[in-house]
């Protein structure tokens, strides 16, 4: 029997495993999104992901993070968010602490991304304690228009 | 949020109000009673934005503390940067230890 057609070169058997795993995770209220730590309550840094019509943004809360204590990488379609989260108190002093609710610590997080995206063309921002990754889709997750002759 | 008391007796309050604009934010004492209040509501990406998961959403923060009478409520300083929020709030005067001398009788 002919073959009626082919799945593309780049087809990911296992993307709807993932997203399986993803919505389980999510019903079972482990957060979602890989090994999550829990700082100050809840898995850390709480993130959002939106699926624009040409990008991936996503957007992580960590107040009082500093810039050069955030380490984000990228492979394939996996966008990881590391980082160090310092405590408040000036290190040097000695401090007694009344309330200590933020937490500290060192934090990783794995996002699987829901399309293709161009690595170079990504750019990450920190303003007013938020971090925000713009993600350009790719070429091949993006709608094309096909006329006919 | 955090609070720890410096060496030198002030109270440092220290708060996550991520996304919040120092304009945004309104600190008060009226009646030995401190609030904090400030707005992490940010502009949605659009229409166009599909929410593929959500962890947070922007609000409005706000917290409330009876202060005692060892702050000094006239000197109370604070400040934002990275989403933190930093009050401190110094030792009032009439708090510090204080020697008293004998008189001789």
């Amino acid at each position: 029997m002919a073959t009626l057609f082919r799945w593309p070169g780049n087809w990911d058997p296992f993307a709807g495993l993932r997203v399986m795993q993803r919505e389980l995770e999510r019903l079972s209220g482990r957060g979602g999104f890989g090994e999550g730590r829990n700082i100050g309550g809840g898995v850390y840094p709480p993130l959002n992901v939106y699926n624009g019509p040409t990008e991936l943004v996503v957007e992580c809360e960590v107040p009082g993070v500093k810039r050069e204590d955030i380490d984000l990488s990228i492979t394939g379609e996996t966008l990881v968010v590391k980082g160090v989260k310092h405590p408040a108190g000036e290190s040097d002093e000695e401090i007694r602490y009344q309330r200590c609710e933020r937490g500290s610590g060192e934090f990783s997080r794995t996002v699987v991304l829901p399309d293709k995206v161009e690595p170079e063309g990504i750019s990450a921002s920190l303003v007013d304690g938020i971090l925000t990754v713009r993600l350009p889709k790719s070429q091949a997750a993006m709608p094309k228009k096909i006329n006919v002759k | 949020m955090d609070i720890y008391e410096r060496t030198d007796g002030a109270t440092v309050l220290v708060a996550e109000v991520p996304g919040a604009k120092s304009e945004s934010l309104d600190i008060r004492v009226d009646k030995g009673v401190l609030t904090i209040t400030a707005d992490g509501r940010r502009e949605s990406l659009g229409d166009q934005y599909a929410r593929t998961y959500t962890g947070f959403m922007g609000g409005q923060f706000f917290r409330a503390f009876a202060l005692s009478d060892e702050v000094d409520r006239d000197n109370i300083q604070a400040s934002l940067s990275d989403g933190l929020l930093t009050v401190t709030l110094p030792r009032a005067e009439a708090a510090q230890t204080r020697k008293i001398e004998i008189s001789d009788g």
